[in-house]
């Protein structure tokens, strides 16, 4: 008992997210084992799908802090995703000789991730502009950058020694080393790679939008008037969460070009665009563990698709969005666990009322 | 016929508004306002709707721009400060129609409330007892959206206590109230001027003035009409409710 | 710097200022009368393009024909989406946004697998005439003749018909038009299908310019929304005309100096610098000077 007095444990049991209390953070605990020790038991292929899907779960949770906890909805994260993609690619290959050329690499495209989202901050931050302005602009930008990236064919298209590769984008990307440790793709320290940072980046999401400055950052969403009017540079605050959030898709950028080796314009379109706006919609904005969910899920779904009918999936995400929106606006999970919870709330009520 | 009340150099001057002007479209809400208030004084704004009384308090915290004029806070001009940087420096206003962070509960209210000026995070002795009076502790895990009317203008009164303010700006602080409410709020507002904070109250409840004026202004058509002195029987009250009764019939 | 090369210029810039009226115009209606931004609105260009050549090829109707069948058909279209989606959506934006959004993908994504990724496309009418070596469209001129007055039809009806009142009263106080007794929602139903019809307008007039490929809405979007996000909601007529005017004059030079994609990165630019400052776009800035004036002469 004593143990939940103290901060951390109070912190991470806040209540801006989903579960809470011992259960919760046993099944949470036992999951995370699970998944630590499944290299003991899967092949080889298991683990790297599985890396795959969980690889995009840091953009997935930026998504879902910017828009479910700040109230700002990005069309850009899969920009973001790309320009950190694509930046690795250019140091990467060009610094192919220096030990830590990836590392400096990986610096450098969410370096660069971050530098764009600033840039673009300050300009619709601090001009304090309608909400809807953002998601098109952002857009438009994914519009540009892939439109502008697939016609960089050629050999004049180049950084140093590596080229832009135009619509089939770039390839021979090199993976993430660190010291003696190679990530590459089909590897099991790629797989605990991401397990890691996927867990590293729940947890501390889930810290982060529990402590005070999480607060003020919902408080953001629910009335911007009065959070300026209780002394807060809200503009600035905001510029702060856009930017992490652009940060977390650059980190799944690069973790997805050390497993894939390669990056094209696509990963920076429209329909690239959409995905992370699927995934949030359908899990549930307003929770982390639920963006968490839906989106190592619907990975999942759409790399089924792709085998059995590839054709299909942009259509089916559509159809998944449209009915998300119309029929369960707090998202699936979410909605779910509301019920669940509620549910339960009554048979507590009348368990005490069938003891008393 | 003006009435002087007490020089007004006596004390630091918290507020000086001078020459303010503000017009939206075709109506001029503040016209050439002057107006001080010095440090530790408690007032009252009267005057009829549209008189300028609002107006003038979303000048003073930073909501409009003025056409003309400026404001000088503990004497430093404030004009062209942002709204956040203003509550930084001790301003703060509780406004007309509550505006509390609905979905989150009381104390999550207060948390935000309490962080923005940096202060260290010991005991706001002041807000804790605000909280206590006004009987907020034992509802503090209670969604604020599901606080009855009162309790909720109570609990935006204590998030502008949470910024440590030194000039507090209270927006028809009792609209809504019961009598009972009116009188434990009058009680409130004078016991946190005893302890030295400057308060300047925008109200039209007649009752609510008479019991804790010291001074008061009239406003009409964005203008200063009377100022003065007051005790309960106090001329410049009858006659600032005449002169109110008659515009507003 | 010779005449025929001025010339062209002012071609080219009377061309991008149709194309931005035309691509941008129903989407600033929508969005300023019923306050939702439509992220279908490329997918609606596409269809009416859809529609035309479809006419056109397979029932070798007369273009105009198909034209006019494009438009009304977008039109009927739109008046659906909003009666069974846009309703729900009212005080909402975000959500607007990615509900038409997810209607985009089932439109665009559905086309590609119905009828392929390319068909045929309609011939260009060739009124070509040249002039000091540059040679100019006749069709492209005549679209801006199309464009403006379209933008004349539109204005005349918000200032000078009664259904144009009763709009702008909705437009102005929503609450207060229904206590007057205006059917609040017939309007957003026929503003709703007014900015579908244009965007169904759009893609048949170009159609006969481009390939007609499913994803060809996406040509469209980028400027439009650049010039829906300087010109603001707050008037579309004015809005439009002076965001397209603004646009074209730094775009026309830019890509006939260095290329398209510069082109439009300096449209992305010059729509982040704009909002910086006139956050309400250029029409909310018309309206605050205009109410300036107003408190000045007041005094």
């Amino acid at each position: 008992m004593a143990r939940q007095d103290t901060g951390l444990w109070r912190v991470l049991n806040g209540p801006q997210e989903l579960g809470r209390g011992r259960v919760f953070w046993c099944l949470f605990a036992f999951v995370a084992l699970g998944l630590l020790a499944y290299p003991a038991v899967g092949s080889v292929f298991a683990l790297s799908n599985l890396a795959n899907f969980c690889l995009y779960v840091p953009l997935g949770l930026g998504l879902a802090l910017l828009w479910g906890y700040n109230g700002v909805l990005s069309f850009g994260q899969g920009a973001f995703f790309a320009i950190a993609g694509y930046v690795y690619g250019i140091i990467a290959g060009n610094l192919t000789e220096m030990p830590a050329g990836t590392l400096l690499a990986a610096i450098g495209g969410i370096a660069a991730s971050i530098a764009v989202a600033g840039a673009f901050g300050y300009f619709v931050f601090y001009g304090q502009v309608s909400n809807w302005i953002i998601p098109l602009l952002l857009l438009v930008l994914s519009l540009i950058l892939e439109t502008f990236m697939a016609q960089t064919a050629g050999y004049q298209w180049r950084v140093g020694s590596v080229l832009l590769g135009g619509y089939n984008g770039m390839t021979s990307v090199p993976s993430l080393e660190i010291g003696p440790a190679d990530f590459g793709g089909a590897s099991i320290a790629f797989y605990y790679l991401v397990i890691a940072v996927m867990l590293i980046a729940y947890l501390g999401l889930r810290l982060l939008v529990n402590s005070h400055y999480g607060h003020v950052v919902t408080g953001i969403r629910d009335d911007v008037e009065r959070t300026r009017m209780l002394g807060y540079n809200v503009a600035r605050i905001q510029i702060q969460v856009f930017v992490l959030a652009a940060a977390l898709a650059g980190l799944s950028g690069i973790l997805y070009v050390s497993w894939g080796n390669y990056i094209n314009p696509s990963s920076m379109g429209l329909l690239a665009a959409t995905l992370p706006v699927i995934w949030t919609a359908v899990g549930g904005r307003s929770s982390l563990l639920a963006v968490l969910l839906s989106t190592v899920t619907l990975r999942w779904l759409a790399d089924t698709l792709a085998v059995k009918g590839g054709e299909y999936a942009f259509l089916i995400m559509g159809i998944l969005l449209l009915v998300t929106m119309l029929f369960f606006p707090a998202g699936i999970v979410v909605t779910l666990a509301r019920r669940f919870s509620s549910r339960k709330r009554v048979l507590g009520k009348l368990k005490e009322r069938g003891a008393g | 016929m003006t009435i002087r009340g007490p020089a007004e150099t006596d004390g630091v001057l918290a507020l000086r508004v001078k020459d303010l002007t503000k017009s939206f479209g075709g109506i001029r809400a503040v016209d050439h306002l002057n107006l001080t208030l010095t440090q530790g004084e408690l007032r009252c704004l009267i005057g009829p709707n549209g008189a300028g009384k609002s107006t003038l308090f979303g000048l003073i915290s930073g909501l409009h721009r003025p056409d003309a004029g400026h404001i000088l806070f503990k004497g430093e001009d404030i004009t062209n400060l942002q709204p956040f940087q203003r509550v930084r420096k001790g301003l703060c206003q509780k406004f007309q129609t509550t505006r509390i962070y609905r979905a989150l509960t009381v104390a999550q209210n207060l948390l935000i409330a309490g962080g923005a000026r940096r202060l260290s995070r010991t005991k706001n002795g002041r807000l804790s007892w605000a909280i206590n009076t006004l009987g907020l502790d034992s509802e503090s895990e209670v969604p604020s959206g599901e606080l009855s009317h009162s309790q909720q203008q109570w609990l935006e009164i204590c998030l502008a206590l949470a910024t440590e303010p030194d000039l507090l700006l209270l927006d028809e602080p009792t609209a809504g109230m019961t009598p009972e409410e009116t009188e434990l709020t009058a009680q409130f507002v004078i016991n946190l001027n005893r302890q030295g904070l400057t308060v300047l109250v925008v109200e039209h409840d007649m009752a609510f003035v008479r019991y804790i004026a010291q001074r008061v202004t009239v406003l009409h058509y964005g203008r200063i009409l009377r100022r003065g002195a007051s005790t309960k029987s106090s001329r410049i009250m009858r006659c600032a409710v005449s002169i109110w009764e008659s515009v507003e019939s | 710097m010779s005449l025929g090369y001025l010339i062209s210029l002012l071609y080219q810039y009377l061309d991008n200022i149709a194309f931005l009226l035309l691509a941008a115009l129903g989407l600033m209606i929508i969005l300023g009368v019923v306050n939702v931004i439509n992220l279908a609105h490329g997918e609606l260009i596409m269809m009416g393009a859809y529609i035309t050549t479809i006419a056109y090829n397979r029932a070798h109707l007369p273009l105009a024909l198909c034209m006019i069948l494009s438009t009304i058909g977008v039109g009927l279209f739109g008046m659906l989406l909003e009666r069974f989606v846009i309703r729900r959506f009212y005080n909402d934006k975000l959500g607007a946004l990615v509900a038409t959004w997810g209607i985009s993908l089932i439109l665009s994504q559905g086309t590609l697998l119905v009828l392929g990724p390319s068909m045929e496309s309609v011939s260009l009418p060739s009124w070509t005439f040249s002039y000091g070596g540059y040679s100019f469209g006749g069709y492209r001129l005549l679209l801006f003749v199309i464009a403006i007055v379209v933008v004349l039809i539109a204005g005349w009806t918000f200032y000078y018909t009664r259904l144009g009142v009763r709009t702008r009263a909705t437009m102005q106080n929503a609450d207060m038009a229904r206590a007057l007794g205006i059917d609040t929602r017939r309007i957003y139903l026929l503003t709703f299908g007014a900015g579908s019809a244009l965007a169904g307008l759009t893609g048949a007039l170009y159609a006969p310019t481009t390939t007609i490929v499913p994803l060809m809405g996406n040509q469209f979007v980028d400027v439009a929304f650049i010039t829906v996000v300087i010109g603001g909601g707050t008037n579309p007529i004015v809005g439009a005309l002076t965001s397209a005017a603004l646009l074209s004059l730094i775009s026309t030079p830019l890509s006939s100096a260095l290329g398209t994609f510069i082109g439009r990165i300096g449209l992305l630019i010059a729509a982040l610098v704009v909002i910086r400052f006139l956050p309400r776009g250029i029409s909310g800035y018309l309206q605050d000077i205009r109410y300036r004036h107003m408190a000045r002469v007041a005094s």
